[in-house]
């Protein structure tokens, strides 16, 4: 495996923290800079830069043909596609099969089976695996889509077949918002992931978001990481996840079952690398199979730091065949908690992107802090990514300590020149049902911690900017 | 040195500002005078409104804009520019920047307010931009697929 060359194609948080596990095991880290991004921070981790050449993401991180040459003209081995852009496209796993590139992620038919949410329903149902009611095919029309609504039930969910990160997913109270929702879900997964085929199904109410982390090897071994909760969530995106659950708490037969049926799912698609299942769970504890994520996660740092498993080290050992750092599932286990926050270039009380430019980047963290990030002063934050810009992440002993820490960690975060949720999740870090771990994935719309942040600044916030003015005219120091 | 700060409803007010030898900043505002002490350790600068305790101060660039929660202010050193006047609710103009991915009323329509104009895609997110008052389109100044900055006036409503 040392030497061999893989290109990231990715940006931000994700490629430093894929170019690090590649430079630590003795890889040949390659990353990429666009025209629309030219100076990207990840650079400064990868070992050999190459201009993939475009103005936006259809051109680029999404262009298969132009990647593929780029693969071909560098010499490539293998290639980690980090989260979103092409980790779940079949086509992609597809076509690097066909030319012998290792890709770091599972087989193609894995991809396959689970990428497309229809049939992975199908497959965890013959496993054994409970799984929500719905759609068993893709909806091609507001009528189809409103009579499989009468059938199980409103409320149901739209969402995009080939879809993730809670973008192309909308819910439907009734009939009328199925016909209002229809188009606009399906134009956002054409161009969001490529695809418009959508699927229905039924609207779990008070629901906890609960993962299970799967790493397997490409020798049929296949292993649980434990779960995360990630029911902090804004139009169905994460913001706040922590590790191990605390609505599962201390039922370990109820954690056995839902670590179980995870491992049941990867093993229904001889799933070979790093993935997550996704389980809905109801008030009473039982739970149903979402979906399964066959790329890593953003969150994957929580369960790192609990069970101190590298993830991401571990999935390109198991890429390339080599054996995991462990033996068996006996060697992993839970040691404390970790909370991670997700930081955001968001308008703190709306939730909606807010791009610009980052002018001030300090932190001043307690011990036991990770904190995952693309930010640097002068960073400009454009429509045409994620506004996700850093993972801030918490390890305690246990679950008090994690969000004291965590707590401490916000307040020394100080990004400034744009809006940030920095601010929120101060809000919700003192908020008590949080801190009682009484949220479901509701919590956001019923609790709305958004409405407690302080929308007035203090006069002295003015006073800081005029004085970072004159010190900038002044040449940068007293 | 006077600031002077103008937020996008156009409310302004201003802060003077005196920097002293010794370190400090004088600050006037509403008649009260504030100190600020600013000192530069290794390699990152501090400020402190009592001369005790100190945190960093993190900005450090020339960016006119000062956001802060829910606000956003232009900044401007010295001098406040003329010509600033404001916007009408039936003016739609982008907030951030984005791209049109739907128009759903044309030039002459009537809407009412509250009902969707066209919808921007930002972020890989879908927003509805709805018109600010009962009117009449008089001008639709953008094209399905076209890229916009932020603070460009999209489509004028009379009322």
């Amino acid at each position: 495996m040392k030497g061999k060359r893989v290109l990231i194609i990715n940006r931000g948080e994700i490629a430093i923290r894929v170019a690090k596990a590649l430079n630590e095991l003795g890889l040949v880290s390659v990353g990429v800079w666009t025209d629309n991004e030219t100076e990207p921070p990840h650079l400064e981790y990868c070992q050999e830069w190459v201009h993939l050449v475009g103005n936006n993401n259809k051109e680029t991180y999404l262009n298969i043909p132009k990647i593929m040459d780029l693969i071909e003209k560098y010499k490539i081995d293998g290639v980690h596609p980090g989260y979103g852009f092409l980790s779940e496209n079949r086509e992609f796993s597809e076509a690097l099969a066909k030319k012998g590139i290792t890709f770091i992620g599972p087989n193609p038919t894995a991809v396959y089976k689970m990428g497309a949410k229809d049939i992975s329903k199908q497959v965890a149902k013959e496993a054994g695996v409970p799984v929500v009611p719905g759609s068993t095919g893709e909806v091609d029309t507001i009528e189809e889509a409103i009579k499989i609504g009468n059938e199980i039930g409103f409320p149901v969910l739209l969402k995009a077949v080939a879809g993730g990160g809670g973008k192309g997913m909308r819910p439907c109270m009734n009939e009328e918002d199925v016909k209002n929702n229809f188009a606009a879900v399906q134009r956002e997964a054409l161009s969001g992931f490529g695809y418009a085929g959508l699927l229905v199904e039924k609207y779990i109410l008070n629901p906890h978001h609960i993962e299970v982390q799967i790493l397997a090897d490409k020798k049929g071994n296949v292993y649980h990481v434990f779960e995360r909760e990630c029911s902090v969530q804004r139009r169905h995106q994460k913001i706040i996840e922590e590790a191990p659950s605390p609505f599962i708490g201390t039922d370990e037969v109820l954690r056995n079952s839902i670590c179980e049926a995870a491992v049941k799912c990867a093993r229904a698609v001889n799933y070979d690398s790093a993935g997550t299942v996704e389980f809905i769970m109801g008030e009473d504890k039982k739970f149903y199979f979402l979906e399964m994520n066959t790329r890593i996660q953003v969150e994957h740092p929580i369960t790192e730091e609990i069970t101190g498993v590298d993830l991401v080290a571990n999935m390109i050992k198991s890429a390339f065949g080599e054996p995991l750092d462990f033996k068996s599932q006996d060697d992993i286990k839970i040691l404390g908690h970790a909370i991670e926050l997700r930081i955001c270039a968001e308008d703190p009380i709306s939730m909606l992107p807010a791009p610009g430019k980052i002018v001030g980047f300090e932190t001043t963290f307690p011990q036991g802090i990770r904190f995952d990030h693309c930010i640097y002063p002068k960073f400009t934050i454009t429509p045409d990514f994620d506004p996700m810009i850093g993972k801030l992440i918490a390890k305690g002993f246990n679950r008090e300590v994690a969000l004291r820490k965590v707590r401490n960690a916000a307040e020394g975060l100080i990004i400034d020149g744009i809006k940030t949720n920095i601010a929120l999740h101060k809000v919700i870090l003192n908020e008590e049902n949080f801190i009682k771990g009484n949220y479901s994935t509701n919590y956001i719309g019923t609790i709305k911690p958004q409405e407690k942040v302080a929308v007035k600044e203090d006069i002295k916030a003015f006073m800081l900017k005029v004085a970072a003015i004159e010190l900038n005219q002044m040449g940068g120091q007293v | 040195m006077r600031y002077y700060f103008i937020n996008q409803e156009m409310k302004e007010f201003s802060l003077d500002v005196e920097f002293h030898q010794n370190k400090t900043m004088e600050f006037k505002y509403e008649g009260k005078k504030t100190t600020l002490f600013l000192k530069s350790v290794a390699g990152k600068n501090y400020f402190s409104f009592d001369g005790i305790g100190w945190k960093k101060l993190a900005a450090l660039g020339v960016n006119e804009v000062l956001v802060s929660h829910s606000e956003m202010y232009k900044v401007y050193r010295g001098f406040k520019p003329s010509g600033l006047n404001k916007g009408a609710a039936g003016a739609l103009v982008t907030q951030m920047p984005g791209k049109v991915v739907k128009l759903m009323k044309k030039e002459g329509d009537t809407v009412t307010k509250g009902e969707t104009v066209l919808i921007l895609e930002a972020m890989k997110m879908e927003n509805e931009i709805k018109a600010g008052a009962d009117g009449i389109i008089k001008a639709i100044n953008v094209k399905e697929g076209q890229a916009l900055d932020s603070g460009f006036l999209m489509v004028e409503i009379e009322e």
